[in-house]
């Protein structure tokens, strides 16, 4: 029993060391984000008093607007991937008409194309389209990336939902439209918030689309405005720090409250593409 | 009306594909010379080399994952594995671009961490430009995201594993099988479908790797570090030869769907043979 006991502390142990070594690099990332250069020079590794908080106002005021250019892109493709994914899986799901097979099949496939060999073609078609620096240009990939992830991962969902529910909305006077807005979003409501995330984290961390098609600073989204910024801070540790931590924020605070959809989502992405 | 909804992802997306050949505006036939060009395209062979170093790396740290979920299903406490869970992957919730900036400011030459450390420790000879250095620049960039627990291997390794019956590892114990026995002969069979989808992932996964690379080194120095994708860019925003870029990112599209077809095939033949096989 004792051996046993031990055995699960040195389990512990192992494991806590492999934490410490994933978390390293953001430890230190706060630690420093706190420091003047002084400071940094001083004691490189421990953390140091006091704290200044100024960093972070200082990196604010420079990596604002990239948050905002990621948060709006990554609502506006959000909003369309949930829309146009929840209808077409439950038309797919629910509907039966000549060509549903193969029409879910040409959506499976999608899957297996790799979106970033796409790069090239679709900036040119952009650049003809002149629709570089706005945007639209942004959310098209998100959007169609989205929507053949979201529509595989909809059926998938709706289907598991038991038919004899929506017999019953059919009984009571239920049509198409009301099915879909007082049955199936209602149900689907996990895989909406798995759709979302991955959507959200799609858009704050890609970074060759918005590096090529983006030349205008105001236009920049995080993951690009951030090597920018890391530019211009370079020999200012902390405000460099505190604006990398800033730009994690969001997708921090959404890990940490929703992890269970975020991991549906990652697994259910890996589901999708088999 | 219905039908229009179904409809517009799969042809919007395969709208997008179709431009796959398609090297721009104003563009005169050049036939396959763009092809010939890359045959005889030293960094562009070097590029796949580079990629095939990249992927083995990858497969060898499994090693980190697959350990890390095999202490967690041995752990008996509950909330002891949901905690370390959570820590284990939060790295995950870290925008990409901030770890590869955070290493890149380890690597630094002169206030880096490893350099410093190595300064702490009296090895100062062993100090160098990690990611200036032809010599260190790819193993640097590999290093990223050590200990590479944060990610889908992980993911996959611990559900596979959570998965699998308490019967079976308690009948493995009372059979005399031991720990290492047990991962050979029990555990890895029973995941074996979930290792074969992951390994699907990461082929098309590394060929598109390219954005620590580009945030790190750009491919440098002098192309030590180049890969397909970087090379595609930058023939064509910087040496703007569009139609050579498209040429290249026409092959490394084909390739890609070359490999996951191969390996989508593979696997439906094998688990064929697994259900006609099994007791």
């Amino acid at each position: 029993m004792s051996r046993l006991r031990s055995n699960q502390a040195g389990i512990k142990a192992v494991l806590l060391l492999l934490v410490l070594g994933g978390l390293a690099p953001y430890l230190f990332m706060i630690i420093t984000s706190g420091k003047t250069n002084q400071q940094f020079e001083r004691s490189f590794w421990a953390p140091d008093l006091p704290f200044h908080l100024e960093n972070y106002a200082t990196a604010w005021n420079q990596i604002r607007p990239y948050l905002l250019n990621s948060v709006q892109v990554a609502v506006i493709s959000i909003v369309i991937t949930a829309v146009i994914a929840s209808v077409s899986g439950f038309v797919l799901s629910r509907y039966r008409f000549p060509g549903r097979r193969l029409l879910y099949g040409l959506v499976l496939v999608l899957m297996a194309v790799p979106g970033i060999t796409n790069l090239i073609p679709l900036f040119v078609m952009m650049r003809d389209f002149n629709l570089l620096n706005t945007y639209v240009v942004l959310v098209i990939p998100y959007a169609t990336g989205g929507i053949v992830l979201g529509t595989i991962l909809m059926r998938n969902f709706i289907d598991a939902i038991p038919q004899s529910i929506y017999d019953a909305a059919r009984v009571d006077g239920a049509g198409a439209i009301r099915m879909y807005t007082h049955v199936t979003l209602p149900l689907s409501f996990p895989a909406l918030g798995s759709i979302s995330l991955i959507t959200l984290t799609t858009v704050w961390n890609d970074f060759f689309w918005p590096l090529l098609v983006i030349s205008d600073d105001r236009m920049r989204t995080v993951s690009v405005g951030l090597q920018y910024f890391q530019g211009q801070n370079a020999i200012s540790y902390g405000p460099l720090m505190a604006g990398y931590l800033l730009a994690s924020v969001p997708l921090v605070v959404v890990f940490v409250l929703l992890s269970k959809y975020f991991l549906a989502g990652v697994q259910g992405g890996l589901a999708g593409s088999q | 009306m219905v039908g229009l909804f179904a409809y517009y992802p799969a042809l919007s997306a395969f709208f997008h594909s179709a431009f796959e050949w398609n090297p721009g505006s104003g563009s005169t036939f050049v036939g396959a010379d763009n092809y010939r060009q890359m045959l005889q395209d030293a960094v562009w062979w070097h590029s796949f080399r580079n990629l095939g170093v990249i992927f083995v790396f990858n497969l060898v740290t499994w090693i980190f994952p697959l350990l890390a979920a095999e202490l967690l299903i041995t752990l008996k406490s509950r909330r002891w594995q949901f905690a370390m869970r959570t820590l284990l992957i939060v790295p995950m919730a870290f925008p990409g671009v901030v770890t590869a900036l955070i290493w890149g400011f380890f690597y630094d030459p002169n206030t880096g961490v490893f350099n410093q450390v190595l300064a702490a420790i009296g090895l100062e000879s062993l100090q160098q430009n990690w990611t200036g250095s032809p010599n260190s620049a790819l193993i640097s960039l590999l290093l990223v995201g050590f200990p590479f627990i944060g990610g889908l291997p992980f993911l996959v390794f611990y559900s596979g594993l959570n998965n699998i019956p308490r019967e079976i590892f308690e009948a493995a114990a009372l059979d005399g099988l031991g720990r290492w026995g047990r991962l050979w002969r029990v555990d890895l069979p029973l995941i074996a479908g979930q290792l074969r989808v992951l390994l699907f992932l990461v082929v098309v996964g590394t060929f598109q790797y390219g954005f620590v690379a580009y945030v790190l080194t750009q491919g440098g120095p002098d192309n030590a570090t180049v890969v397909p994708l970087l090379w595609t860019i930058s023939q064509a925003f910087t040496a703007a030869n569009w139609g050579y870029a498209a040429a290249l990112s026409a092959v490394l599209f084909t390739v890609t769907l070359a490999f996951s077809a191969v390996i989508a095939l593979h696997r439906r033949r094998e688990t064929g043979m697994a259900d006609g096989g099994r007791m």
